[in-house]
């Protein structure tokens, strides 16, 4: 099912959904984002990929207006997203180190996501299906393993009419099986026109899902592009995406070796 | 919204086992209450004392709201912080914040979740007055209600204070901990009112909470204390609704709290002011008698007090809580003076000749007693004011003596001390029992 906002977004595919220009963010007196800038189209899917500690998961809240920077904006359609009104229009999130609430059970958040998104019913069934929900239902949180739990989060965030969703690290507690339904799951929203924003650890996940990909290293944006392009760079061609990262680390670095 | 609320607050261990202890604290102020209550109601039996002397509202209810009032205070922060404070200790605030686009109608939903765990607290109570009927005890309805309705205000801005505390705080310890530290701030103040060497906090007294309960507790229904209640809950609401706009900068959320902060402050003092006030309790029996009320309201003139008592003398806290509080209800703007609180030297310094000294004016006119009686003061007043002493009579307040012993007390112990409490406990088991999939 596609909404009337995804047709259009489809349609306008050449004007970028999201744009973050410069995106600059301190703590403690250390700089964690330094310049970062991308963009977002409709019907894409971009990966944030970077070692441990590099900014991921703070650059993923500074888009979705969960931290404020120091400098820089964030746009969608052309407006500069201020305040979290703003940012509710546009993004759905799901945060890796959020949990969800041990007390209630699923069937109650479920509900709650959907009332939340005002997503329709059918959206909600289709999503149910898929993360094979329905069992989980009268569990409470605590009762989940931590697979469940992600599923529960995953369906909270995909369960929108919001035409950007936010995931942090939304593969890494996944066994391969499940992790093949999730991938599908993933494109299939892609397909209908929601931009997909995920940070994500492993890059042979990465390299499955991701159109363009985007290297984080000590809150700078090393590189933006499609893996081709990526290859292109670290002047690897037909690497795989884990070679060309680490090409590109080490090219940060100035190794000679980097390319081996 | 609230559902989910509802289920992180009453699905939580730490609510029922908060509201099992409250009931045990409860359970136990009740018992002690009653077996004093029983002693005294005796000597009627044996003729010792006047029956009349025998009002449950003091004698049972208020020693046993002594049991909510503790656990409003040291207890119930831990439930009503945990509301906001797990969704930062889980980290899921924000992304809350994001999901719902509705920072007030979340902090809303959370605060309606608290006062549900405060309603149960106040079950409690409620399941105290109705042992006490059940054992065959009197209670006038209207003023059990004024109590409780008191203690019920003190748990909503209790919860308030916790939910601003949360908001400002990552975790739910920080936040039990700034609204315990509020409450002893409060119980500070207090302390200022027994003691002459604590006069210098005297002028803080009309911010204790306490201080705003006691009225409620005499089966007094005060606009004064309604209103400084309201405004300080309003108050610490909005200031937990500032607390979750992390996206306004800084210095919006700085200016935001220095004008709530003022805003709620001046809106305290003025509720403060308010002199209104209803006697709810039975036959009027917390009024002068209704002659001299008639009398009092048709002075034209204003009427004054002024008592040159310390604040550690029994006479003065007895003229407080009878002449005065009796005066203001039938005189709103009656105003009090204290001149030994304002002095700088030493209590004990202060007690010279003219120490006890009462001055009772009605316009200019004014007259001198050392009588903290409240029908010698009223009819200086009056005399002052140029007006006989009206009729004295009070109407009848026949008092209801009660002797609970044998298998009534042994009941009373029971349900006080086992079976309310178990029953919590095991509810609170059962709610948050562990779930098999279907």
């Amino acid at each position: 099912m596609t909404f009337a906002w995804q047709r259009a977004a489809v349609a306008l595919a050449s004007e970028p959904l999201l744009r973050a220009s410069g995106l600059m963010l301190k703590r403690a007196g250390r700089v964690v984002l330094r310049d970062v800038s991308f963009e977002l189209f409709a019907g894409e899917v971009l990966a944030v990929i970077g070692p441990n500690g590099a900014g991921k998961t703070t650059l993923l809240e500074t888009v979705a207006g969960l931290r404020i920077p120091d400098a820089g904006t964030v746009s969608a359609q052309g407006r500069v997203l201020a305040g979290l009104a703003d940012s509710a229009r546009v993004f759905s999130f799901l945060l890796d180190e959020a949990e969800l609430p041990e007390e209630v059970t699923v069937s109650t958040l479920l509900a709650h996501a959907q009332k939340c998104s005002r997503a329709p019913s059918d959206l909600a069934d289709s999503l149910m299906n898929a993360l094979q929900l329905a069992p989980l239902r009268s569990a409470r949180g605590r009762d989940l393993s931590r697979g469940e739990r992600r599923r529960v989060a995953l369906f909270s965030a995909l369960c929108t009419k919001r035409p950007v969703v936010i995931l942090d690290e939304p593969l890494g507690v996944f066994d391969p099986r499940q992790q093949l339904g999730i991938l599908r799951l993933l494109k299939e929203c892609a397909k209908a026109g929601t931009a997909l924003l995920l940070s994500v650890h492993q890059m042979s996940d990465a390299e499955k899902l991701a159109d363009r990909l985007l290297l984080l290293c000590d809150g700078q944006a090393l590189a933006c592009g499609t893996l081709d392009e990526l290859r292109t760079l670290a002047a690897l061609p037909g690497a795989s995406l884990e070679a060309v990262f680490l090409g590109l680390l080490e090219k940060q670095k100035g190794s000679p070796h980097a390319a081996t | 919204m609230l559902r989910r609320e509802l289920a992180i607050v009453l699905g939580a261990r730490v609510t029922w086992l908060v509201i099992a202890v409250a009931a045990l604290l409860v359970g136990h102020s009740f018992v002690l209450a009653v077996d004093l209550f029983t002693a005294g109601a005796r000597s009627v039996e044996a003729g010792g004392l006047m029956a009349r002397e025998f009002d449950p509202l003091l004698g049972v209810i208020r020693p046993t709201l002594g049991g909510i009032y503790i656990s409003a205070s040291l207890l119930f922060p831990l439930v009503a912080a945990r509301a906001l404070g797990i969704e930062q200790e889980r980290r899921s605030l924000r992304v809350l914040l994001l999901q719902t686009a509705a920072p007030l109608r979340l902090l809303l939903a959370k605060y309606v979740a608290t006062l549900a765990a405060a309603a149960l607290l106040l079950g409690t109570m409620i399941a105290m007055s109705m042992l006490w009927l059940g054992i065959g005890g009197h209670l006038h309805a209207a003023e059990v209600v004024v109590a409780l309705f008191g203690h019920a205000l003190h748990l909503a801005f209790i919860a308030a204070v916790a939910c601003a505390a949360a908001a400002w705080t990552r975790s739910v310890a920080q936040a039990t901990a700034v609204t315990l530290l509020f409450v002893l701030g409060s119980w500070g103040i207090d302390a200022a009112e027994g003691f002459a060497a604590l006069a210098w906090l005297g002028s803080a007294a009309e911010w204790s909470i306490t201080a705003h309960l006691h009225t409620f507790e005499h089966g007094i229904l005060s606009v004064g204390d309604c209103a400084w209640f309201f405004a300080a809950t309003g108050g610490a609401l909005v200031l937990a609704l500032i607390g979750l706009r992390f996206d306004w900068p800084a210095y919006r959320r700085a200016l935001g709290i220095c004008a709530v902060l003022l805003i709620t402050l001046l809106l305290m003092k003025a509720a403060g002011k308010q002199p209104r006030a209803y006697d709810c309790t039975e036959t009027a029996r917390a009024s002068l008698p209704p002659a001299a009320v008639t009398a009092l309201r048709t002075l034209p003139m204003s009427i004054s007090l002024t008592v040159n008592l310390d604040r550690d003398d029994a006479r003065r806290r007895q003229l407080d809580l009878d002449v005065v509080s009796k005066l203001r209800l039938a005189r709103p703007d009656v105003r009090v003076r204290y001149p030994l609180d304002e002095r700088a030297a030493s209590a004990e310094a202060a007690r010279n000749e003219g120490y006890g000294r009462i001055e009772v004016c009605a316009g200019a006119t004014c007259k001198q007693t050392y009588s903290a009686s409240r029908k010698e003061l009223v009819t200086l007043l009056l005399e002052s004011a140029g007006q006989p002493l009206p009729d004295w009579t009070q109407p009848n307040y026949p008092g209801y003596p009660r002797v609970v012993e044998g298998r009534r007390r042994a009941a009373v112990l029971w349900l006080s001390y086992l079976i309310l409490p178990l029953a919590l406990a095991t509810v609170g088991l059962w709610v948050t029992r562990r779930r098999r999939r279907k």
